[in-house]
């Protein structure tokens, strides 16, 4: 592939930009009123929780930001935050966060139906029917900025904890998951380092979660559908507020230094005697996903705890499918890696294209010789 | 509507003074820092930063270390010094970029560590922090106690009952 300098067209690219936003104001000078970054970061938080996912940098506002400035295209935000990140300095690493401590405003099982502190549905689509609410075509702002005081006045009054145990931490006490292993090696730094096969589980997981959703779950879904044998069930799935603690500069103590919401899910695999490492005599064992990522967003976490099983048993037994191979996985699931691909094909390749059909003149010309040839050959030989 | 809300220690634990104060708008901290400055020496000990910081959690499956991502961070360093030489140390490191208000924060976490003139006002923002934290800590109790949830297994009977 080669790239050549063009010049000129800078009127032009000046008038795209213009373009772009005159189409951003509605076109019309009694076009609607702009969308204030509150208004998105919270209406659509969804979406704002994926670009800050898939940008790997939590930051609701610049996400919004990134959202409107790019006229709601996913791929472009995540790429405007990530080019954001890269101009900042890096100031620190925290010490390991836990997980554990998340102040949960969402809770579920599909392994057991009772679990340590009970399963709350929270905000979620997941058991309402898929019908167009029209009313929200013509939604009035009073009422709309009334519901929040409305929902907090007719909700339980219940004292709930503010965290709530793992799941996994019951079947732990009960033998059916191994212990939890100590932290076996320091965090592998994606933004930094760049993925040498094989790699660590460690750059697996950080590149997972800063993944596009869409890419995360086609390969896992190509995993549930039958190119794979993961069979997973979710032990727990949690939305919540992780307080982030850092040490205090003056006294070291751990302090809590803000939070961020994220999604998290384990999947309990299939059990296998083999992957426990401790031998084919072992007591079968069921085998754990992990998925985790910043905001809300379900499908993404999910997906990557399929993900991280399946690459777990490709790296321990070889691939034997698409989704089981690190490289591939990996390779494949970055936004801006492969939308920046795939765009790149609409910028000028015009040397590159001419060698080509040079390429193919001179190709064609052989050809025709050679069909001359094999002709006088033929007539020579009929003589 | 009254909810149930749980006794906390008065004046809470240093460890709590960021939380509360961050939950306010960034715009009292830092009118109360200035005036603390006006009448006090505020001496900066490293520079105030802004940056990111690597977000790191083990996984809960087999307690990988990993990084999730970046966070906003800014970070103070302060020495507050009256006018009649009592010094105090404050700091700050938040998930928060914005420099200002570290830098703020730190001043109040000194002033209110030494109990340095001021320090009441620093005081009463902390209760005012509070009060909004658990405000939000109700809001998101709500959203869990609306949803709970009792999964019966089907077949068990329990379904038909209401029917």
């Amino acid at each position: 592939m080669g790239y050549v300098a063009i010049k000129g067209g800078e009127k032009a690219i000046d008038g795209a930009a213009d373009a772009l936003e005159a189409l951003r104001g509605g076109g019309q000078p009694s076009g609607p009123d702009p969308l204030s970054l509150d208004a998105i970061e919270h209406q659509l938080r969804l979406l704002t929780s994926r670009i800050m996912s898939e940008g790997g940098l939590y930051h609701p506002k610049l996400a919004a930001l990134a959202i409107k400035q790019m006229q709601g295209d996913t791929l472009e935000a995540g790429f405007a935050l990530r080019a954001y990140r890269s101009t900042r300095p890096r100031l620190l690493e925290t010490p390991p966060q836990d997980t554990g401590q998340m102040r949960l405003i969402r809770r579920i099982s599909s392994a057991f139906k009772d679990i340590p502190g009970g399963q709350m549905l929270g905000p979620t689509h997941d058991y309402a029917l898929r019908l167009m609410r029209f009313e929200l075509a013509e939604e009035s702002p009073e009422p709309f900025r009334k519901m929040a005081a409305q929902f907090l006045q007719n909700a339980p009054t219940d004292t709930l904890p503010d965290s709530f145990p793992k799941v996994l931490d019951a079947l732990r006490k009960e033998g059916l998951l191994p212990p939890k292993p100590a932290h076996r090696n320091p965090a592998f730094d994606i933004t930094r380092d760049p993925l040498i096969f094989p790699v660590s589980r460690s750059a697996a997981l950080a590149t997972m979660a800063r993944a596009e959703t869409g890419s995360m779950l086609a390969i896992a879904y190509s995993n549930m559908r039958g190119y794979g044998d993961v069979h997973p069930t979710v032990a727990e799935l949690r939305v919540g507020y992780l307080p982030v603690m850092l040490p205090h500069p003056v006294t070291g103590e751990l302090t809590e230094a803000g939070e961020v919401l994220m999604t998290e899910c384990e999947v309990i695999a299939m059990y296998e005697p083999d992957d426990t490492d401790t031998g084919k005599d072992a007591a079968p064992e069921f085998t754990l996903g992990y998925g985790a990522c910043f905001g809300h967003n379900e499908t993404k976490a999910i997906s990557m705890a399929i993900l991280d099983r399946a690459l777990q048993k490709g790296m321990h037994d070889g691939p034997a499918n698409a989704s089981e191979d690190p490289e591939f996985v990996l390779m494949h699931i970055d936004g801006v890696d492969s939308m920046g691909f795939a765009n790149h094909y609409k910028m000028p390749h015009y040397v590159t294209f001419q060698s080509d059909m040079d390429r193919l003149r001179a190709t064609r010309s052989k050809h025709q010789e050679r069909g001359q040839d094999q002709q006088e050959v033929s007539h020579e030989s009929e003589l | 509507m009254t909810h149930p809300t749980r006794s906390v220690d008065w004046p809470p634990a240093r460890s709590q003074w960021l939380r509360y104060w961050s939950a306010l708008p960034a715009e009292q901290a830092e009118a109360l820092a200035a005036n603390i400055a006006g009448q006090c020496t505020v001496k900066d000990l490293t520079l105030p930063q802004r940056g990111l910081g690597l977000l790191k959690l083990p996984d809960s499956a087999l307690n990988d270390l990993y990084f999730l991502g970046e966070v906003p961070v800014s970070h103070a360093h302060v020495a507050v010094v009256t006018d009649d030489g009592r010094r105090s140390e404050g700091g700050a490191r938040l998930l928060d970029d914005r420099q200002s208000l570290a830098w703020a924060l730190a001043v109040l976490d000194a002033t209110l560590a030494a109990r340095l003139p001021h320090h009441e006002q620093a005081l009463d923002l902390l209760r005012t922090g509070m009060a909004k934290v658990q405000e939000t800590e109700r809001e998101r109790h709500a959203l869990l106690a609306a949803t709970r949830v009792d999964f019966s297994l089907l077949g068990d009977g329990s379904e038909d009952d209401n029917e």
